[in-house]
């Protein structure tokens, strides 16, 4: 479990420079403010915990931060937020809090209590963004990261370390090199680490830096206040007053006059902490269980290393894939910066594959289309490889004798395709259950196949065109009478005559879009805004297309249509929208 | 040691020289009209329509080139495209595809951003074993399509053993590796049965530029015209009396523009 308390501060300080700057006094130019302290204060309940007597030892001050005691050498900052019309703190950072600061305050108070005050309206949203981030990278020492969301959307964070930590030396050393790294980082953190989530919330906001060993937690908690056990207020202020302070007092209690007074939310919270309840974690990240991870001792930026190392990993894995007999068809390449960012490539195969040269070559593919949007940032000191998608595929034996269909080359290649192009660049065209020619085929890419729809199929004997506008284009068009075959057109400045032409094959509007728009633009953006079909929506006879099939003096075949029928539209138009080979 | 490379490397390029030869068996099995089909595989064709207006029967005449290339061991046909292009001479349409004769389901559609992606498409696509024919649909000259562009789709596809159809519009000819250049033009149907006034099967005057098909030119040689429809059964010679005793008048077919000739390359593609 790690806390950080002023996340929100910290956060916005190492996001936004000019604010670091800014809070810097004039007299002392370090480059960067020496944050670190270990306090612990800041959540709504700090001034309970404060007033109780409890042999919880006091903020251990000054032990990271030289600059505790005296006056900071920056100037405090704090965030601030609109509650019920009044502009009250939500967030203070260390300095702020030496200055006697805290959440809940008014804006104008903490003003006129510290004049030089650097104060920002919160933006929740950023926030919780950039701590679901945070929260990604940490999936580099546990697989299973969760936030905690029931205080705030942002600042807790719970690891399951089971079955990991003995990768960092045991648990001490992993809550130290976790915290160490990110107090280095400029954040203030305090970690535990204990065998229930709701101890190892407690533990961590009032006894920083222990570890509780299964079974120690009734003891541990025991001297806490009641508040540590991620209690609504109101039943915080009820526990008060009932003179129920700590937590080891709740234990002798009757629980079903507890359960009547406080609700069942109350002893399921006790429960948890304790361990006699389960505690599941809501995971950020989908939980791989194929992947395979290379961690460096010096980070790495160069896109070259990491393809490489992603072909190492690529082996590692499909070797795995073969000793189980399965195939993935996904593949997702984790590049875990330095500054605590994760990168995320993915790829897709058309059919489960464990080949390691195919893998290795589509992430190369994909690195190619990344182009200049990939940044390595201070470098990349992790990458983990992870396969999703499992399916089971057999080996098959390759014989002299055996007939390549050539199926799973073609996959391949559309694989590669995909992966240097993208998902919408490969694509194959399937019917669709309409008659309106725009509507009955779809462009579905390769990699993402679905079933072929039974119902989806026209008759093969309608003509249809060999090639279609994506968006049909306005004509002029000269027939001899209103109803007949049209004569000549005028598309594109060039005037084509007609000698022979077929139709009409008239296609009415679909009753089950009716009141939908009609989308009947040319490409460009302004002729889209010049044409008034933008307007238009299905109507019976008014958006009845006639089509006809016209042929040339030069043997060129079009596809036009009327829109409208004479006398009911009151200015029928016309339209070209495919060629005919 | 230099001197055995050397020999191998010559009789390599003999023997590739004679793979793309057409085989004897492959003009035989087909009959005279569609010896004008009978292409080998593994060459690079330039297929150009005057005009963009044109489009429908250059894309006509290169698929159903295409078509005849797909095997058991080779099923794919890929389409490459530009986004840009699409609105210029329009999509490739899955029923019109399905009206033509061809499996939509087997062909694949790619629509590259730029043409230096369409061109490592086309070089992807053509190196692997089991694609049997890449149309590239082409409606603009792009300096990057140049004379070494084509050489090196002219190598792939002879060492893979699949086909490339350049679909290209204009007058003007820039030198190229293809091995075969046609010009595609499409001409006034013959009437339906029963029915005078309507347009029949897609009718086109194909002009062999460049290339013979025939070893001995007993086919077709670069600047024989033929007139053919194509019908289910692939492509038939058209009856040209037919429309004779028509009172249209069949326009007259435009001389090429004295565009500078392509004399660079255009016998080069032959050595393989």
């Amino acid at each position: 479990m790690l806390t950080l308390p002023r996340w929100a501060t910290d956060c916005l300080k190492r996001a936004d420079p000019a604010l670091a700057a800014s809070l810097q006094r004039s007299q002392s130019a370090p480059s960067l403010p020496p944050f670190g302290g270990r306090g612990w204060g800041g959540g709504p309940h700090a001034p309970n915990a404060q007033a109780d007597p409890l042999p919880i030892p006091p903020p251990e001050e000054g032990e990271g931060d030289p600059s505790a005691g005296s006056a900071p050498d920056y100037r405090p900052f704090v965030l601030w937020e609109k509650q019920k019309g009044a502009m009250r703190l939500v967030a203070a950072d260390a300095a702020a809090s030496a200055f006697g600061l805290a959440p809940g305050q008014s804006l104008s108070d903490a003003r006129a209590m510290v004049p030089d005050l650097e104060a920002r309206e919160i933006d929740r949203l950023y926030l919780e963004q950039v701590f679901a981030d945070f929260a990604d990278w940490h999936s580099n020492a546990s697989p299973i990261v969760s936030v905690l969301t029931h205080e705030e959307a942002y600042g807790d964070l719970c690891l399951d370390i089971t079955g990991a930590s003995h990768l960092f030396g045991g648990e001490a050393a992993m809550l130290e090199q976790l915290t160490t790294r990110l107090r280095a980082l400029g954040y203030t953190v305090n970690g535990a680490v204990a065998s229930t989530v709701g101890a190892a919330w407690a533990v961590a906001r009032l006894l920083p830096g222990r570890i509780i060993a299964p079974g120690d937690e009734s003891k541990a908690l025991q001297a806490m206040p009641v508040s540590a056990l991620r209690l609504e207020q109101t039943q915080i202020e009820g526990l008060n007053q009932l003179g129920l302070k700590r937590i080891g007092q709740l234990y002798e209690r009757d629980r079903k006059s507890l359960q009547a007074r406080f609700g069942l939310s109350f002893l399921l919270r006790l429960d948890q902490a304790l361990g006699w309840v389960e505690e599941r974690l809501d995971p950020r990240l989908p939980i791989a269980e194929w992947y395979a991870e290379h961690r460096f001792a010096e980070p790495i930026g160069l896109i070259d290393d990491v393809l490489m190392c992603t072909h190492d990993l690529a082996v590692q894995l499909a070797a795995r894939l073969e000793r189980e007999g399965v195939g993935a068809q996904g593949f997702h390449l984790f590049l875990y910066r330095v500054d605590h960012k994760v990168m995320t490539l993915s790829v897709n195969a058309s059919r489960a594959t464990r080949d390691a040269h195919h893998i290795g070559r589509l992430f190369a593919y994909r690195a190619e289309r990344l182009g200049a949007e990939y940044d390595a940032g201070f470098g990349v000191d992790m990458i983990r490889l992870a396969a999703g998608s499992i399916s089971p595929l057999i080996a098959t034996q390759t014989g002299a004798f055996g007939l390549d269909d050539g199926a799973q080359g073609l996959d391949h290649l559309y694989d590669r395709m995909t992966s240097r192009l993208g998902p919408l660049a490969v694509v194959r065209s399937k019917p669709v259950n309409s008659y309106i020619p725009e509507r009955a085929m779809k462009l579905e890419p390769v990699v993402a196949a679905t079933p072929d729809d039974p119902v989806a199929s026209m008759p093969v004997a309608v003509p249809r065109p060999m090639r279609l506008l994506p968006h049909p284009e306005p004509i002029t068009v000269i027939a001899e009478v209103p109803d007949a075959p049209p004569a000549s057109m005028t598309w594109r400045r060039v005037n084509y005559r007609f000698v022979k032409a077929s139709g009409p094959e008239r296609l009415g509007d679909e009753w089950h879009h009716a009141g939908s728009k009609l989308q009947l633009t040319v490409g460009s953006a302004e002729a889209a805004q010049a044409d008034d079909t933008q307007e238009l929506y299905f109507e019976e006879g008014r958006t009845t297309r006639d089509y006809y099939v016209v042929e040339d003096d030069g043997g060129r075949r079009f596809w036009l249509f009327r829109l409208g029928l004479f006398g009911i539209a009151a200015e029928p138009r016309w339209f070209l929208q495919g060629f005919f080979s | 040691m230099m001197g055995k490379a050397q020999t191998l490397e010559t009789l390599k390029q003999q023997v590739a020289a004679l793979e793309t030869q057409p085989l004897l068996e492959d003009t035989e099995s087909y009959a005279a009209p569609a010896g004008l089909l009978a292409t080998p595989r593994g060459c690079v064709h330039e297929v150009f329509a005057d005009s963009l207006a044109n489009a429908g029967s250059a894309l006509g005449f290169a698929l159903a080139q295409a078509r005849r290339m797909l095997e058991p061991g080779r099923p794919g046909l890929i389409v490459l495209q530009l986004k840009s292009d699409a609105q210029e001479i329009g999509l490739p349409y899955g029923l019109g595809l399905k009206s033509f004769g061809l499996d939509t389901a087997a062909i694949v559609l790619i629509r590259t951003d730029t043409i230096v992606e369409l061109l490592w498409a086309l070089e992807e696509a053509i190196a692997c074993r089991a694609v049997g024919a890449v149309v590239a649909d082409i409606a603009y000259p792009h300096k990057e399509l140049d004379f070494t562009a084509s050489r090196r789709l002219a190598l792939r596809s002879a060492a893979s053993g699949g086909s490339v159809f350049l679909v290209r519009y204009g007058r003007h000819r820039e030198a190229g590796a293809a091995k075969y250049r046609w010009r595609v033009a499409p001409s006034l149907s013959a009437s339906p049965p029963f029915d005078d006034r309507a347009p029949g099967p897609p009718r086109w005057r194909i002009t062999l530029e460049k290339g013979s098909l025939d070893v001995r030119r007993r086919t077709a040689a670069a600047g024989e015209e033929y007139l053919v429809d194509w019908t289910e059964n692939g492509l038939v010679l058209a009856d040209d009396t037919n429309s004779r005793d028509r009172a249209v008048v069949l326009p007259a077919y435009p001389a090429l523009s004295d565009a500078d000739p392509a004399a660079l390359g255009d016998r080069l593609s032959e050595a393989g």
